[in-house]
């Protein structure tokens, strides 16, 4: 009977609140919380899962792709003559140093992408990147230099719009192809949302130490295979440097 | 029970092809400064071989020329976490395997790269891999 009387205490305890839980998640319409973020529920587009971005979602990156004739920026005097003088050998990809943005969101890979109250974290199966995007009014230091930024977020008339500052300097932080770099003043302005069962994205590119006006392109992604976990990349350095000596080097 | 067998022989003809084919559709970097898509080359030899890593899987395959000499050829293929999606794992391709490579050579004289190869048996015929996804 004692025994009983505790199952039956322990269904209250434990039961109960997690019927109350579902219930709240199935008012909600969903896992997708509610958190410290500016707008409300119905400004708040579900990004959760697994994304495709490889050559079933979208044309793949290349000399010419995002940045076409039609968007490719008008670059100032600095940008060209690092242009003129850069080395293909001397990308730092071939030392398994990540893309940043705007090209790692072109990459054609897959990410997840996890949204909770304070933050969305974007996690790239690309060289193991994480970005997490803070959507809790919080401010950088001068500490939060790095090579993906320092990104703040907030919901918008369905959208997720992200604003990243704070980069280090890139010698290829524009693209993998074009040879032309990014500075510390570099911001990039994306805003995530949902079509249908896609994921849709517009970037938005400021560097006025390089371009003489924004740039953008659009893009999307398609959800990946049901189950899906991302990879561990594990840059291997050597297999990353192995084809440059197949290049005719531009300098002696 | 005829349209489900055309549908299976046509899944498993695309399946081979992709993973026949070590296009990397992924790619890393452009292949325009490493290899000169105008021009193709074919080796023939024993895989010596399969690193199976990212940003890019190389094969190594070793053929003897005319003159016996031994051409240690690289061949650049995709990464191997999209590989391994389409069905590849470091055990597809062994050391000792006969296979011949067909694709674009390494610009820089006195180099054997390929890449964005076809790789088949040496007769040309489609190699199948063990674990291949239908």
């Amino acid at each position: 009977m004692g025994q009983t009387d505790n199952h039956q205490g322990c269904k209250r305890f434990f039961y109960y609140p997690v019927i109350t839980g579902l219930l709240i998640l199935l008012v909600q319409g969903g896992p997708v919380p509610v958190g410290a973020q500016s707008g409300s529920g119905s400004d708040i587009p579900d990004l959760v899962g697994v994304w495709d971005g490889g050559g079933r979602a979208r044309p793949v990156n290349g000399p010419n792709m995002p940045w076409t004739s039609d968007n490719f920026p008008v670059l100032n005097e600095r940008a060209l003559a690092y242009q003129e003088v850069f080395d293909e050998a001397l990308a730092p990809k071939y030392d398994c140093v990540p893309s940043s943005s705007p090209a790692l969101q072109y990459d054609p890979y897959f990410m997840d992408v996890v949204q909770w109250p304070d933050r969305v974290m974007f996690r790239y199966e690309k060289d193991d990147q994480l970005r997490t995007v803070w959507l809790d009014n919080r401010t950088p230091t001068p500490q939060d230099h790095t090579i993906q930024g320092f990104s703040v977020g907030r919901y918008e008339e369905g959208a997720l719009v992200v604003e990243t500052t704070h980069f280090l300097f890139d010698i290829t932080g524009f693209d993998d192809y074009n040879g032309i770099p990014s500075s510390q003043l570099k911001k990039v302005t994306e805003r995530y949302w949902r079509e249908g069962e896609e994921l849709r994205m517009t970037l938005t590119l400021e560097d006025p130490m390089f371009l003489r006006e924004p740039a953008a392109y659009t893009t999307r992604w398609l959800p990946g295979p049901a189950g899906y976990k991302l990879q561990g990349y594990g840059c291997d350095p050597v297999q990353a440097r192995r084809a440059v000596k197949f290049m005719i080097p531009k300098y002696r | 029970m005829k349209l489900f067998l055309s549908i299976s022989s046509l899944c498993a003809l695309l399946a081979m092809i992709l993973l026949a084919t070590g296009v990397p559709t992924n790619a890393h970097h452009a292949s325009a400064p490493f290899y000169d898509d105008q021009k193709s080359v074919e080796a023939i030899g024993v895989v010596k071989e399969f690193v199976f890593r990212n940003p890019h899987a190389f094969l190594y395959v070793d053929e003897e020329n005319d003159q016996g000499e031994i051409i240690s050829w690289e061949i650049e293929m995709g990464a191997a976490v999209s590989m391994a999606r389409r069905g590849w794992t470091p055990d597809t391709i062994k050391a000792g395997n006969q296979i011949r490579v067909v694709g674009p050579p390494s610009r820089a004289p006195g180099t054997f790269g390929i890449c964005c190869a076809e790789l088949t048996r040496p007769d040309g015929s489609p190699i199948t891999f063990p674990g291949q996804r239908p």
